[in-house]
Order: structure tokens, then sequence, then C-alpha cells
């Protein structure tokens, strides 16, 4: 018996081998080489010139082929883009523009030196830090997820395979098993990423027992939180480590179809993600016969059209069926009856991408990371008013005041924290009291946030707390897919009350009404859309609840944001008078001499902000509430 | 005489049927319990158009499932201008070509592509979904038009009505609204003087709103097209940005 399984197992680890073809590996551990971040950031902020700038550069100096030039994956630091990273050596270059190539290449490759102007400065001392690993922003994480992101070229299974790849695929099927996987993956208290926080060994275990010939596995990487985008990140970067993870998940359950349920405003992911499948295919990692086990599966793309509530198991399950994409009652859960009626497993991509990591790592070394019942690590994207953001991955229970101060470098200069936005729509904000509470599903939700797909978004002291609130409450009822009452018409009710307010027309008893609809909403919607919907209204009563009674009482928005209860005016002193204003202004109604304090017609202000954003001496300001602004301007209210 | 006969018959014949008529309010017709009336269609008297769009949501949400939406044209709906209001409607979107459309079609037979993929692949052909082209996909894989309907109208991604030249959008994701996106899209709107969702009246330009695109750490972004994306935009560099646009049609 122990022969066989030895033999299986060298069969399978031949298999593996031969699937790989060295010559085509592009990143290869320790050699020279140039990494180019080829995420949906960087490529929005130009890194296409920038690959012809170093592709050009190279030929020129007879360089090609001898030292690599890499396209990777998300580098996670998206504020800098685009990022150029010289490997073994390290060097990080932010911002980089093709011009300063050829000095990046001669100084940094054939040299020993820097490029400094493209070096990352540190935000305080204002000193260049030449090398990546001394950076804050990557040295307080711990990325497992997003190791290989960054490092591999994506498009390569060459280098996903080099890099240990498909390994513990290898090892899963030579322990031909099911049983002790699932058994590993509850021990390692992983937990669904997605928002909900299930436990995915006991979600595979509803899927294994489940009665059926016929099982589906579904990645569900349909990210709609606005402002989440680390699963865009991981497909980006990484497509293999999802495709490994639903490999072994699928082999635990017994299933041999896949779906990957992406959105279509990543054009990216789809692309990479489809030449992933296809090389896998070519190289016997997906198909009829597995490294020669004779296990079955293989994976479809099937591509959103735009709905948020599709990130809803059964509303994605319509969704790929072909219909409209809403949510049904359940039981029964999708592990009994799931696509077409069959029993089905619906894991998040950074749950699949952390499967293969704890397959070859062990559950115990999973375990290690993290408090409570949240084990692991997660990956926040780090957004908003932070002076460093991007892809943020630590353990579980990291407070925020970590995320955001230590790796994310603090607030813009001149500006204060005013609170953190996490979840998304179904989340909640957080004051700078609560900065200290740790990331960990059960102390998240005490505090009226979510961890949820993890979503951080950084708001300072000129954003409104309750326009915030009408924001989220807009998307929601946007998104709302219409099929239950509390949801469709409650949070439509919500937002009236809310846009009511922000527009000054708010009354007496608003907080009150807003409080009874979101119980109602909360306890009578079908889904986690709606049963979530009313959070961040609710953290806003909760910790600004100040802010809400200044909108309603006073009339009057603190954060002076709210366009109905603002007003826009020139502080005499602060301005020069260079006319700058008076140039952008839209409807021309700045009007001054100049070198003397200009002054604006209110009565023709529509109050787009550009005078306030482009003044560079601080002098355009605002007053909110009817008095003050009388008295600030000096003209009847 | 013979009239007589005549009425005394049917008289007759009528007898020992059964009674279809209820003396009320002595005998009452016996309605479940909480009923409050039977269906039926609404017909819009503006234009003389039933107003249900068979969007199907009263069939797939009705509690106990006593309405069918008939996707066979089984019975004839008591409109009698509706056909020649289709028929018209039609005329005016004959010039929309299926020739882009049977690629779709065949690769829906030939890899399953799902009815979303296929309903996006004739968006990518047209630009949007034209009723023709809906029709046509309704005929030839048996999917029906109300289906096919519902399932458009369900996807913020699918347009029924054409777009502009260049489709600017906004991302309103949360990064993106916290850095001041509603004011961008304020601006677009001033200055291209259309709602957001709408086309200009030239057709070059389209304003639309996204949840988010994904690129958070440039926020606000905008995106033109599909490939050119703008980041950290001020309502200053969205009316450039048009202006540019303009000029770069030949309209100053």
């Amino acid at each position: 018996m122990s022969t066989t399984t030895t033999d299986r197992a060298a069969a399978i680890q031949a298999a593996l081998a031969e699937a790989l073809h060295p010559d085509s590996v592009v990143a290869h551990e320790g050699a020279l080489e140039i990494r180019i971040c080829a995420g949906t950031a960087c490529h929005a902020s130009g890194r296409l010139g920038v690959r012809d700038a170093v592709v050009e550069e190279l030929a020129n100096r007879g360089l090609t082929g001898k030292v690599a030039f890499v396209e990777t994956g998300c580098h996670g630091f998206c504020e800098k883009g685009p990022i150029l990273v010289i490997q073994p050596k390290g060097i990080f270059y932010a911002h980089v523009r093709p011009q300063d190539v050829a000095a990046i290449i001669e100084q940094s490759i054939e040299g020993d030196g820097f490029v400094e102007k493209r070096l990352y400065r540190d935000l305080h001392t204002g000193e260049p830090v030449p090398y990546e690993r001394d950076i804050p922003f990557y040295k307080g994480q711990q990325r497992l997820v997003l190791a290989l992101n960054g490092k591999i070229d994506p498009y390569s299974i060459d280098d996903y395979l080099s890099h240990e790849g498909y390994a513990a695929l290898a090892d899963v099927l030579a322990g031909d098993d099911p049983d002790a996987v699932i058994e590993l993956i509850t021990e390692s208290k992983l937990r669904g990423r997605g928002g909900a926080g299930f436990s995915t060994g006991t979600k595979w275990r509803f899927a294994r027992q489940a009665k059926g010939e016929t099982k589906y596995v579904i990645c569900n990487a349909d990210e709609g939180d606005p402002g989440a985008f680390m699963d865009r990140s991981v497909l980006e970067g990484n497509p293999h480590a999802v495709l490994e993870g639903m490999l072994i998940a699928a082999f635990a359950i017994g299933a041999h179809d896949g779906y990957v349920y992406v959105r279509a405003e990543y054009p990216f992911a789809v692309a990479r993600l489809d030449a992933a499948l296809v090389q896998a295919r070519e190289r016997g990692l997906l198909g009829l016969d597995i490294l020669g086990t004779g296990f079955a599966f293989d994976v479809h793309i099937s591509e959103g059209a735009g709905a948020f509530v599709c990130g809803e198991e059964t509303a994605l399950i319509a969704s790929i069926e072909g219909k409209r994409g809403m949510p049904r009652t359940r039981p029964p859960f999708p592990a009994v009856s799931g696509l077409w009626g069959r029993p089905t497993n619906i894991n998040n991509v950074e749950t699949f991408a952390n499967i293969p990591w704890i397959m070859t790592h062990g559950a115990e070394a999973f375990a290690a990371m993290g408090v409570g019942e949240s084990r692991g690590t997660k990956i926040f994207s780090l957004t908003g008013k932070v002076a460093n953001g991007g892809l943020v991955e630590v353990p579980m229970g990291a407070t925020l005041r970590h995320i955001i101060f230590d790796i994310g470098g603090g607030m813009l200069p001149g500006r204060t924290f005013k609170a953190v936005q996490l979840g998304g729509p179904s989340g909640g904000c957080l004051p700078d009291e609560m900065l200290d509470v740790k990331v960990d599903y059960e102390e998240l939700s005490a505090s009226g946030a979510i961890v949820g797909s993890g979503g951080l978004v950084v708001v300072d002291d000129t954003n409104c707390m309750v326009d915030l609130a009408r924001y989220f409450l807009q998307f929601t009822q946007d998104e709302s897919c219409g099929k239950c009452v509390p949801c469709r018409l409650g949070t439509k009710r919500m937002l009236e009350t809310l846009e009511r307010i922000t527009a000054g027309n708010g009354r007496e008893g608003d907080i009150e009404l807003l409080e009874e609809l979101a119980g109602y909403i909360i306890e009578g919607s079908l889904c986690a859309l709606g049963g979530t919907a009313p959070n961040p209204v609710l953290t806003t009563l909760r910790y600004f609840r100040d802010e809400l009674d200044a909108h309603i009482s006073e009339r009057r928005c603190p954060a002076g944001q709210c366009k109905a209860l603002i007003t826009y005016y020139i502080d005499a002193e602060a301005c020069t008078g260079c006319m700058l204003c008076a140039k952008k202004c839209p409807t021309s109604c700045i009007s001054g001499e100049k070198k003397q304090p200009h002054v604006i017609d209110v009565s023709d202000c529509i109050k787009c902000d550009t005078c306030r954003q482009v003044c560079k001496f601080d002098a355009v300001k605002v007053w909110s509430g009817i008095e003050q602004a009388a008295a600030a301007t000096g003209q009847e209210a | 005489m013979l009239g007589m006969f005549k009425a005394m018959r049917t008289t007759l014949r009528h007898l020992p049927m059964r009674k279809i008529t209820v003396q009320y309010p002595e005998q009452r017709e016996r309605l479940p319990e909480r009923s409050r009336g039977l269906f039926r269609v609404v017909i819009d008297p503006a234009n003389g158009e039933p107003r249900c769009r068979s969007c199907t949501l009263c069939e797939s949400n009705c509690p106990v499932q006593v309405i069918r939406v008939n996707y066979t044209s089984k019975y004839q709906l008591p409109v009698p201008n509706a056909a020649r209001i289709a028929e018209a409607r039609l005329a005016a979107q004959r010039d929309v070509d299926l020739t882009p459309l049977q690629p779709v079609l065949d690769d829906y037979y030939e890899h399953g592509t799902g009815l979303i993929a296929m309903l996006q692949n004739a968006q990518e052909a047209y630009g949007y979904l034209p009723r023709l082209a809906i029709q046509e996909i309704s005929l030839q894989t048996g999917v029906s038009l109300s289906q096919l309907y519902g399932v458009s109208s369900f996807y913020n991604q699918f347009r029924l009505s054409p777009v502009g030249k260049h489709i600017i959008t906004v991302c309103h994701g949360t990064a993106c609204h916290v850095a001041g996106a509603s004011l961008i899209t304020a601006a677009f709107s001033e200055v291209l003087e259309v709602d957001v969702g709408k086309t200009t009246k030239d057709r070059l330009f389209t304003l639309q709103a996204v949840s988010c695109v994904g690129a958070c750490a440039l926020a606000p972004v905008v995106r033109v097209g599909d490939d050119e994306t703008h980041g950290r935009m001020t309502p200053d560099k969205a009316r450039k940005l048009v202006v540019d646009l303009r000029r770069s049609e030949g309209i100053e």
C-alpha cells in the first residue's frame, strides 16, 4: 500500500516537473532584473510609456537578454505609480517617467547608484529611501497572498511554477484524501474573505456531504464594493494562485467544473485569467487528467455586467445562469442546491489565494497569525485622504492605527483625521477614538463596522459624514435589485430623508425616523445587501451625531461640503490678488484688481469648488450656516 | 309568432344550464380570503400602449406564484394600435445592420457562451443593444424577448439607446467620492449641458457615472472610452478635457 502511495506521489511530482519549461521563466530569483508594475493604477499613471522606454534603453545598451525585464502584477503601492523595482538590489523607484529610464539603467543597473529624484521620500524627514524593504509601507506588512504579486509575470505559468507553484496541488493529489484537506482547512481557521467571514472548511464540508454527482466550484470575483480592489490585484498579479486554490477546493468537494465570476469592469484581470487558463490547460494542470492522476477539472470565466448585488452568492448563481441577478431565500444554501440546482461551493478570490499557502505551510503556521477566531492575514485596500495608499496585507488583529498611521503614513499634510470607513456600503465609519480597534471579525462587528471585503477609506476634516452616509445609501438604493420591499422602498425613504438633511431642509424627528427605518430594513431584507444597507447611517448616528444635529437644527455643514449649506468667500488678508481664481471661474463671478483682494459674487456662484482648488494661498474659504456666512461676507443672507 | 318560438327555445335551452349570475348581495362569489380583485394589464391612456413591460418581476416575486407572464403571444392584448406602434418603432430602426450579430450568435451556439456574455458581445458590436438585434437574438435562440429585456434592463452595463462617440465615465467609488467626484460630474454636466447617463445632441459625448473602476489611489478618476484613464481630476481639468476632446473633433 505504502509503495503505491509513494509511486503515485513520485509520478505526480514528475508530471509537475514536466509542466515547467525552465527556458521560458521570465522572473528568476536572484538574477538582475527590472520589474515594472502592470497593475491598473500604474497603467493609468502611464506605465506603457515607461515600459517602451525600458525595452528601448536595454536594447540601446546591449543589455537585452542579460537583464531580465518583468512586467509584474500590482506592487500594492498604487499611490506611487508607475513603479519600477531593480532586483536583486531591491531599489524602488516611484512616479517613473519615460525620460528617467536611461538614468535609472545607467545608475542602478550598470552602476551602483540611484537616481535620487525618483526614489521614495520619507514623509517626515524628506530623506530618500532607496530600498523597498526599508519603506514603512512595505516594512509593516506581512505578505502571504500578495507575496508573489510584483515578483512574477502573470502571463507566465513558468514563473509561478518556478516559485513552487502548484506544489500544494501536487501534494493534495498525492495524498488522495479529500477529507484530510477539508480537515486541514478547518484547522487553519480560514474564514471567507469576501465579507461574511464564514468558515471555509465548514463550507467545503457541506458541499462535500451534499448529494449529487455534479458539483461546482465558483470563485466570486465580483468585487463591487467601491473602494476595494484587492481581488482585482490578486487576479491581475497572480491568477494561478487562485486557480490552484480552486483546484484544491474542487478536489476536496468532488467537483469537476468551476466558474470565475469576474466584473467586466476589470479588463486586465479577465485577460490575465484567460491567459492563465489557456496555459494551465496546455500544461495539464486543468483538464481531464490533471498531473496524470485522472482527476478532472476545468474553469470557465463568466463576466458580470455591472450589478453590485451579484456579489451575493444566490444572485451570482442566477447571473451565471443568464438570469436577472436577484438573490433568493436561503435555505436551500448553494452547498445543497446552487448553480443549475447542483451543490455549489462559492469562495472569494482572496480565500482561494490563501489555500495553496495553507496546504504548503500547514494549518498551524496559518493559525499562528491573527487573534481569536480570526486567523491568517487580510488584505486591505487603503485609500482616501491618506498619505500612502495602496494594498496592505497585515495579520488579522492589527489595529486600524497601525494600518493607517504606520503603514499608510497618516494623513496628507495639513489635514486631520476624522474617520475611517470600513467595509464599503455594508460597513461603517469609525472615529479616531476607535482607532485602536483590532481588525478582527467579531471586534469590528461590535464597533458597528465590518471587515467586509477590506476597503479602508480614510476621511479627513473636509469631508462631511452626513454626505458620506447619503452617498452609501444612494449606492445601495441604486444597486438594490428591487425584489423585497424593505430594501427597495426602505432605502429610498432613508435616502430621501438624508438628501433633505444635506439640502438644509432637515426636520425635527428625522433622526428617529432614520433609526426606525434602519431597524425595519435590517430585519426584513432578504439578502445581505439590504440587511447591511443602513450600517453607514447607523454608525454615523452613533459616532457623528453632532454633525447630523448641526445639519438639522443649525442648517450648518461643519465640514463645509454640503453645497446647499455653504457659501464661498475670499479671505481678504490671505488673498494676494494673483487673479488665478478669477481666470478659472466658469461663471466669472470673481472680481478684483491685480494685487488687490478679490471678491466672489455669491449670487452667481455655482459652488463648483474650482477657486478653492486652484488657490495657492488658501485664501478661498467656505462658511456654513446662514448667520456666519452673512457675517463673513458682509452681505445680507 | 316565429319570434316568440325562437325566444321560448332560447329560454328552454338555458333552463337546465348552470346559472352563471349570482344574486348579489344575498349571494357572493367566493374569492380567496385576502383577494382585492383580479389583475389586468393597465393601458397607458397617453399612448395607448400597455404599461406592462413584461419584466417578469411580478412573476418572480409573487409569494403564492399566481402570476404567469406568457412568453408566447397566445393571448392578444386588447390594444388596437399596439401592433401599429411596434411597427412604427421598428420602421424607425430599419437601418440596424444585423450582420455583426451573426458571429455573436455563432459563438453562442459553438462555445456555449452564456446569455449575458452574448448580450455583452452584441453590445460590443453595436455600442448599445438595438431593439432589432434583441429581437433577432430572441428569434434565433428561442430565448423569449421578455427574458432578454428583463436581463438587459437589470444590469447597469447594458444600454438600450445609442451612445456618443466619447464615453466619459466618472468614477463614483468611495475614494473618488471623498476626493470630490460629485464636483467633477457637476463640472462635466455643466460644460456638456447633459445630465448623467445622457448623450449630447451632437452624439459626441455620453456622460456616465460608475460605482468603482478600481483605481482608487488616483482618485478622483475619469475614464474616456475604454483605455484612457485620467487620475487626480479637478473640475478645472474636467472642463479642459472636454475642450481638448472637442478640439480633436475639430470643434472650437
